[in-house]
């Protein structure tokens, strides 16, 4: 329990900081969301001038933080500009539409990276095993944006596939598992793109933990009582190289995170990255503070997630 | 067959006529008791659903304090307004005001509301809801950006219902443009709005989380349903004031759907993958290669001409007194001479551009007045092609000079060199700056191309003015020159060369300053026309803006639209949604 209270107590700090960080730079990067509308030639300095000042945009850092803090506690997350509303309410829907894919990835890329992992690690040396090692090595210099890319090609040249969106625009009306399936065929090619972007780390890092583990003695000596290949692998060999897996865990959210934001941008899904690329061209300071919170919020739950399993898999951290 | 069943057919048949006759002459008579508008467009096909991309969601959803131009696309498709600026004509034309009449003075118009129409939730409109709109627009406290739209003389517009049908706005000056002004101002329900506006809270109305039941306007089409980040959905509006020829009442398309996909590219290849009916404001690449299918898909592609985007090279002329820029100081003395403007100028090939940079698909440009606004071009400037021996007589004749290596030196033997910011998301700018750094290294220049993000180039160019030289467009929404007042104007907001002068810094800024504010006033076409020319001779002789190319306007339609009769003014595709139908 204290173990759990002194983890939460650093996500709250880090939290902060990093809420702090963003708003710091945000506020020092030249230009401002009003500056633009001074290129309209229909609207004059004044009104922009008069609009600047009655959104509080003028004010120095420290105000403006406090107000922040006073409307993030209301649970409007500060005020976007652009939107004239409150910046909460923009974000939790594409929040929820971040996370469905962001899971889904990570849990695709998981179930597949686990067998994967452990049949290379198991048949280390084999040409099986290095054709496998060549093609997670060759699908890792694939950049996120190309391989989202050449995905959405795919989809406009087979017509598999839809090209972007979450939703048909009739299956909102239709049955509930119409609906369901609706979403899983426009989840197909980002969760497929997030999956590619990062299963061959994964791969690597639980073969490498496996290898580690089934070279250890405790596991030869296991071998040599006798105990069946498929026992050895995934009851004993696996929970040894938990440990790394885990803390593994937490990074894949982190990087399914920052990858998420380029797919749902070039694949038109409709999360956090098109907003926040949007919001960042036009300075819209709180949307993109709000999205990068969020997307912390999301990181630091990720890992304390893998914290607490850390917790409960190994009993040197509970000694600690 | 027995005679008493035919007798009780022919009755039945008789009864039938006699019902669909009735009928008819109901609508009709309804019809006319409502005063709808008859269009002129070819008969469509009623039903169905149009589907079309924007960048981005809309902002607001109401048509007060909408910014940009995606929000208003959407926002017009539901709304409606007094005078409208017809697309194709360039001219304004009677949409809910059926007439208008103009004082002698030209300070007083008096319009004539259309009756009997409805919103698109059923109520009546009448002249309480004009008087109710403009209070909205003109409110100082809700800070609308058309506001300043109807600053005429420095003093907002004035507006007094005379009769349940009839408005009047009263103007400080008369105004040349005032039927331009109309256009675009949509006309609200006072029924639903006033009491926002009572209590405060007008500038959270309307937000785009509101329910579709809490809207309701005059538009061929009403909200039906918004998915943050993915879709608007629009229904036909059964109240629309408009009809076609026979009688049908617009629009064709019972539901408009406007996806949200946030680039260029993305929307292209859904429009490729007929997700899309409708393509606008895409590059020429993109257009070469919708036309390389354009036979087995069926696109129906238009290459319109020049917009009214004009594109420019400007150098930084603020006065930089206190600013602690001594190096972009030194080199404003070679910046205020027009002669290196117009040697800038001259070695610029504006050919190479539209070719290199726009496949072809843009027009070069002399002045800022593109010849895709045909009521106000100047046709007999002149257009030089490019001379780099013109431009090297021009730096003799300022004292420049160049060294044994060919570099150009100042009268003060300090090497020409400089630096021209442009917005690195905009690759066709981008492509130009290189090509002009290409032309004057011809003649000795050594110039930098500084790519920034668009924020921070327009920091530099309002705020701090720490740049040397740089590249932007700017589009006016309509092609009346008051549109562009604030870039003129010495003392405009957008006058973006020079942003600190109290008073006109040269004699020809203050001509010019004197030509515009003489032709916001002018009544007569032809008079303004002479005196709109003079601006633009006095812009292409002293070169504030060394204007380069205007990129064509390109839209595209799937095979399956109808009554596509796109237009260079904006909203391109969408000006003529109510006649659109789809095969």
């Amino acid at each position: 329990m204290k173990y759990l209270a002194r983890r939460l107590a650093y996500a709250v700090l880090l939290l902060g900081t990093i809420s702090i960080f963003s708003f710091a730079l945000l506020q020092w990067a030249p230009g401002n969301f009003f500056d633009s509308m001074r290129l309209d030639p229909h609207v004059s300095a004044q009104t922009v001038n008069a609009m600047r000042a009655r959104y509080g945009a003028n004010g120095p850092f420290v105000v403006c933080y406090a107000g922040w803090i006073r409307s993030l506690v209301k649970g409007d997350m500060g005020y976007s500009f652009a939107y004239g509303t409150a910046a909460g309410p923009l974000l939790w829907t594409r929040a929820r539409n971040t996370l469905v894919l962001t899971a889904s990835g990570t849990l695709l890329a998981w179930l597949l990276a686990l067998p994967l992992g452990i049949w290379s690690a198991a048949n280390k040396g084999t040409w099986g095993e290095k054709i496998c090692g060549a093609a997670t090595s060759s699908l890792m210099t694939i950049p996120d944006l190309l391989l989202s890319l050449i995905l959405l090609l795919l989809a406009v040249r087979t017509g598999w596939f839809p090209t972007g969106g979450m939703i048909s625009s009739g299956a909102a009306n239709a049955s509930f598992w119409s609906e369901i399936a609706d979403i899983v065929r426009h989840l197909i090619l980002p969760v497929a793109a997030l999956t590619v972007s990062i299963l061959p780390m994964l791969v690597r890092h639980i073969r490498s933990a496996m290898i580690d583990a089934l070279e250890s003695p405790f596991i030869r000596a296991a071998r040599g009582h006798g105990i069946p290949r498929r026992r050895l692998l995934f009851v004993y060999a696996l929970r040894a190289a938990s440990n790394p897996l885990i803390t593994l865990f937490g990074f894949s959210i982190a990087g399914m995170l920052s990858a998420s934001l380029i797919v749902e941008v070039v694949l038109s899904w409709p999360g956090l990255g098109p907003l926040m690329v949007q919001s960042i061209l036009a300075r819209d300071v709180y949307v993109v503070i709000g999205i990068v919170m969020l997307s912390s919020v999301f990181l630091v739950a990720g890992n304390l997630v893998a914290d607490v399993l850390l917790f409960v898999t190994d009993p040197r951290i509970r000694v600690e | 067959m027995p005679k008493a069943a035919t007798k009780r057919r022919a009755l039945v048949c008789l009864a039938m006529i006699l019902v669909a006759a009735l009928y008819l002459a109901n609508t009709r008579a309804a019809q006319q008791k409502e005063d709808v508008m008859v269009t002129s467009n070819a008969l469509g096909r009623p039903g169905g659903t149009l589907t079309l991309a924007v960048r981005s969601d809309p902002k607001t959803l109401n048509p007060v304090l909408a910014v940009d131009e995606t929000t208003r696309e959407i926002i017009d498709c539901m709304n409606a307004d007094l005078i409208h600026i017809n697309r194709e004509t360039q001219q304004p034309e009677a949409a809910l005001a059926k007439s208008w009449s103009i004082s002698h003075d030209g300070e007083t118009y008096t319009l004539h509301i259309r009756r009997g129409l409805r919103f698109s939730d059923g109520q009546p409109l009448t002249a309480d809801d004009v008087v109710f709109s403009f209070q909205l627009y003109l409110d100082e406290k809700i800070d609308s950006p058309q506001r300043d739209l109807l600053m005429v003389g420095g003093k907002p517009i004035s507006v007094e219902k005379i009769d349940d049908y009839t408005v009047r706005f009263h103007l400080a000056q008369p105004y040349a443009a005032a039927e331009r002004l109309f256009d675009g101002l949509a006309i609200l329900p006072k029924h639903l709005l006033e009491s926002a506006y009572k209590a405060g809270t007008f500038a959270q109305s309307w937000g785009v989380s509101a329910a579709p039941d809490q809207f309701a306007g005059l538009g061929p089409f009403r909200l039906k349903e918004y998915v943050p980040g993915q879709r608007i959905v629009l229904e036909r509006n059964p109240y629309y004031w408009k009809v076609d020829g026979t009688g049908r009442r617009l629009p064709y398309i019972d539901t408009l759907v406007f996806l949200f996909v946030p680039s260029e590219d993305a929307q292209v290849i859904r429009f490729q993958a007929g997700d899309t009916d409708l393509l606008s404001r895409f590059s020429a690449a993109d257009f070469s290669v919708l036309q390389r299918e354009q036979a087995a898909k069926g696109y129906q592609l238009e290459d319109l001409g020049s917009g009214l985007e004009y594109n420019f090279l400007f150098f930084n002329l603020n006065n930089l007194d206190g600013k602690n820029l001594p190096a972009i100081t030194r080199k404003q003395s070679w910046f205020r001479d027009v002669r290196f403007r117009q040697a800038v100028s001259a070695a610029i090939d504006r050919d190479g551009i539209v070719r290199l940079v726009y496949e072809g698909r843009a027009t070069p440009l002399w002045s800022q007045v593109t010849p895709g606004n045909k009521l106000w071009l100047n046709t007999a400037l002149v257009q030089p092609a490019q001379s780099l021996e013109h431009a090297r007589e021009l730096l003799r004749g300022a004292s420049f000079s160049w060294s044994s290596s060919g570099a150009l030196l100042d009268p003060s033997r300090q090497p020409v060199e400089f630096s021209i910011l442009t917005s690195s998301s905009n690759a066709e700018r981008t492509k130009m700056a290189t090509l002009i750094q290409d032309d004057l290294s011809k003649l000795g220049m050594n110039v930098h191309i500084v790519p920034l993000d668009f924020q921070s180039m327009v920091a530099r160019l309002l705020n701090s003015f720490d740049y040397e030289a740089a590249i932007m467009g700017l589009a006016s929404g309509d092609v009346d020159p008051t549109s562009d007042m604030n870039v003129w104007l010495s003392n405009g907001g957008t006058h973006l060369w020079n942003l600190t002068e109290s008073k006109p810094a040269t004699a020809w800024e203050a001509e010019i300053n004197q030509l515009m504010n003489e032709q916001l006033v002018t009544l007569n076409y032809g008079q303004r026309k002479l005196l709109y020319d003079r601006v633009q001779q006095i812009v292409a002789d002293e070169l504030p803006v060394i204007c380069l190319a205007s990129p064509h306007v390109l839209v595209g339609a799937s095979r399956r639209v109808g009554n596509f009769h796109p237009s260079i003014l904006e909203p391109s595709a969408l000006w003529n949604i109510d006649e659109l139908y789809v095969h």
